[in-house]
């Protein structure tokens, strides 16, 4: 059946046909536009202080965890799925991973993944399994970790070993951020496993009528994004040498904000690219340092962050499918 | 004048949606006191017509005149009052709510004293109107998700005749309902004809619209083709003029011999599940076994089940390789199954024709652990060839895709795969005459190959036509069953359905 015929070569380039502009999606390229938006915009305001190579380096610095993490989230909203536990997921990791770190400080590492990823079956248990609906499983898991966390530290900051500050360097994170890339890429666009999940947005119950094993596919981008959370937890260890219980605090709404600004719908589906991981997590680390640039205060920064998810979700929300499928 | 000549006038009416134009200029006049046929194949735009005079969507464009006056309701509510009732197609009932609360929708002021409902009082009324079109089996207080499909049809029924209408428009209702509710049905538009009012009567199958209408109108391709009255009418002469050429009859096999290979190749084993209460039968290698029966009779079901989809009670699905306990089983053993509902559950209508071609053989496409776009391209560019499918691009979405055309998707996924057993739930349901005889000819393909199929279809012509073996199902038994030869004929087998 694999026999290729002159016939077939023929037929093939049939798109070739179809006039350029129609076959470019508003969907694709209004992402790459907003990313071109929001660095001119905020290196116009900022007087050219946003590209100069220090500030550029902070932005590496910023990004690093948001890519990390949206190259994990990529997988769950592909399908459709909300986690809002990985913030607290981050920060149960963190500290536990610094308990570990004072028995011997490499221990931190395995620790954090550990806990990170046992947190991630229980939210990928819930769904797949317990059948709970992801947006509601993980919103209750980040309460309860949210009280794990407070009962661990017992209220205050853990310190760990400052040789761990040593072991921040930028050839690890950029090693580590470009084999993360580079997998997450080739899993997501080119394996069994990525085109199921996007075939679980798209139409999970002819998914379910092709053989597609549903539980697991779902279980799975849940473990792998707890134990990523728990990956995070170990370079937020080694950038500051300190837990609270604000550690991981920001990293729900940048990773959420990235995938969705970057353009794979919140209903998921076949439309979702990984290229949105690396746009959409780009966007939001200039937006927030160019924020801190023109010198606005936390809060307000976290009120425009909310005002971005609405309007990203409304951008991104696609409705013309919605309607023919509900 | 005093009344007009015509009940209801139609002039002009255009209607589209998005790129597709259902109806370009229609016209349409109904008399009084007639039962009026429409009819045309899916897609003509009988149904898109019938739902805009019952004001379930509006027209772009267009005049309506109801006894002379213009006639422009909004919502069906507005229709109801104004004397249109409409029976649908599909479903038009909720399950959660009481019988009586379903025939009295949107009257229950009349039952109501200071904002409360008189729930007695309302049954009683609802009982009256059951009744009155015969269902009187049907009890008004019991919750209409305890009936059975046709029975709903019934409560619709009384709901419409409740409105005292003067035009009731009946959308291929018939093909849900058993000789029983047929007879129900038809009698009610003789009473409406006896007593001077008007039907509208939309149906697929030509001889009952032949029996039951004074007038039959045409519709192709969202045009008005012709009216013809009843001594014009004959079948061969309708069928053309829907299809828009000369109709072979034989679209069907050919051959009138039964043939299979002896080899068992699916066998049921006192398998009960749900509506199925207890079946056995085995189907042969190389054989098409029809089955057939009433939708609720559970043939659908041992669809299901013959995939994996559905736990059992009790008994066993099994081929020579073991028992079928879920789908990744089925599809060891080289089962496709291809759903009814082929928009929900056999297609990703948001996903491309190659995603969805490519979803069940990506095991095989494998080069490492990575399925190459080189692969997918070739393999499905394959497929679209042998199977024909109208595209622009493999990329295009399902979604845009007419539904013959789906459901050469649909059958090209399975063939990529592989399979040696193809379970087909109404493999023509909602696919136009013209296109229907390509699969005929796939399916008899199939079986020279030594595949097998399980035919389920709720057209009896069709299971006739194509089986080596016909399975009748009624009540979740089976009922009959019936070797390939020429005598074997509808009536025979309608019989052993009701």
């Amino acid at each position: 059946m694999n026999g290729k015929t002159a016939a077939n070569l023929a037929k093939a380039p049939q798109g070739g046909n179809v006039p350029i502009w129609k076959k470019i999606n508003p969907r694709m390229i209004f992402p790459a536009l907003g990313l071109i938006m929001v660095v001119l915009i905020f290196q116009i305001f900022s007087g050219g202080r946003l590209l100069t190579a220090n500030n550029l380096r902070v932005i590496l610095n910023d990004v690093f965890p948001i890519l990390v993490g949206a190259s994990a989230y990529a997988f769950i909203l592909s399908q459709g799925n909300l986690d809002f536990s990985i913030g607290a997921t981050m920060g149960v990791s963190a500290a536990v991973a610094a308990l570990a770190a004072g028995i011997t400080p490499i221990l931190a590492l395995p620790a954090g993944i550990i806990v990170g990823a046992v947190i991630g079956a229980i939210n990928g248990f819930s769904h797949a399994v317990l059948k709970i609906n992801a947006f509601i499983a993980t919103l209750a898991m980040q309460f309860i970790l949210g009280g794990v966390i407070l009962i661990i530290l017992r209220g205050g900051v853990f310190s760990v070993p400052l040789v761990m500050l040593s072991w921040n360097t930028m050839t690890l994170r950029l090693s580590v951020l470009f084999a993360v890339l580079i997998a997450g890429y080739l899993v997501f666009q080119f394996t069994p496993y990525g085109k199921y999940c996007r075939a679980l947005g798209s139409g999970i119950e002819a998914a379910r009528q092709t053989g597609v094993n549903i539980t697991l596919n779902k279980f799975i981008p849940f473990v792998v994004m707890g134990a990523t959370a728990g990956l995070l937890s170990f370079f937020s260890i080694i950038r500051t040498a300190t837990v609270s219980s604000h550690t991981g605090g920001d990293l729900l709404m940048s990773v959420l904000n990235a995938v969705l600004l970057g353009g794979i719908p919140i209903t998921g589906g076949a439309t979702s690219r990984f290229r949105a991981v690396i746009i959409g997590s780009l966007t939001i680390a200039f937006l927030n340092n160019g924020m801190i640039l023109l010198g606005f205060v936390p809060n307000t920064r976290q009120l425009l962050q909310g005002v971005i998810f609405l309007m990203a979700i409304a951008i991104s929300f696609d409705r013309k499918n919605t309607k023919v499928i509900k | 004048m005093g009344q007009s000549e015509f009940l209801f006038r139609a002039k002009q009416v255009y209607k589209s949606f998005g790129a597709t134009k259902a109806l370009k200029g229609v016209d349409l006049e109904i008399r009084h006191g007639e039962v009026l046929g429409l009819i045309g194949e899916n897609g003509s735009g009988k149904s898109t017509l019938s739902s805009i005079i019952a004001a379930i969507q509006p027209a772009d464009s267009g005049s309506f005149f109801l006894n002379g006056e213009p006639y422009a309701p909004v919502g069906t509510a507005n229709a109801v009052h104004a004397g249109v009732c409409m029976i649908l197609q599909e479903k038009g009932t909720f399950d959660s709510l009481s019988v009586a609360s379903n025939i009295m929708i949107n009257k229950e002021e009349q039952f109501s004293r200071f904002g409360i409902v008189s729930h007695r009082k309302m049954e009683r009324a609802a009982q009256e109107a059951l009744d009155a079109v015969d269902a009187s089996h049907i009890s008004a207080a019991a919750p209409l998700g305890m009936l059975s499909f046709e029975d709903r049809k019934l409560v619709e029924l009384a709901r419409a005749m409740d409105g005292k209408p003067k035009l009731l428009i009946v959308d291929e209702t018939t093909t849900a309902l058993s000789k029983v509710g047929r007879d129900i049905l038809y009698e009610i538009i003789r009473r409406m004809r006896g007593a001077g009012e008007s039907v509208l009567f939309i149906s697929h199958d030509i001889d009952e619209v032949m029996e039951q209408c004074d007038r039959v109108v045409i519709l192709r391709d969202g045009m008005y083709i012709e009216t013809l009255s009843k001594e014009q009418f004959e079948a061969p002469v309708i069928k053309s003029l829907m299809v828009g050429r000369e109709v072979v009859d034989h679209f069907y096999r050919t051959d009138l011999v039964s043939s299979a290979e002896d080899e068992d190749v699916l066998i049921f084993s006192n398998a009960r599940a749900g509506a199925v209460k207890n079946v056995s039968f085995a189907m042969k290698k190389g054989e098409i076994l029809g089955i057939g029966g009433l939708t609720d009779c559970g043939m659908h079901d041992i669809g299901r089940l013959a995939f994996g989809l559905d736990p059992l009670e009790s008994g066993a699905v099994s081929t020579p390789a073991g028992e079928i306990k879920n789908p990744k089983d089925a599809m060891r053993k080289r089962i496709a199954y291809i759903s009814k509902n082929r928009d929900q559950e056999a297609l990703m209508l948001t996903s491309s024709i190659k995603d969805n071609i490519c979803l069940a053989s990506y095991p095989k496409l494998n080069t490492g652990p990575l399925v190459l776009p080189h692969t997918e391209n070739q393999f499905v560019d394959d497929l679209i060839e042998k199977m024909d499918i109208r595209l622009r691009s493999s990329s295009q979405y399902v979604m845009e895709l007419s539904g013959g055309n789906k459901q050469k998707v649909a059958i090209a996924k399975w063939l990529g795969f592989g399979a040696d057993i193809f379970v087909l739930d109404c493999p023509t349901r909602g696919i136009d005459v013209g296109v229907k005889a390509t699969f005929y000819e796939l399916m008899t393909e199939l079986k020279n190959q030594g595949k097998s199929i399980l035919l389920i279809s709720e057209e009896l012509p069709e299971v006739i036509g194509m089986s080596d073996r016909v399975i009748i199902m009624k009540n979740g038994l089976v009922n009959g069953e019936f070797k390939r030869e020429e005598e074997l004929t509808e009536a025979k087998l309608i019989h052993y359905m009701v």
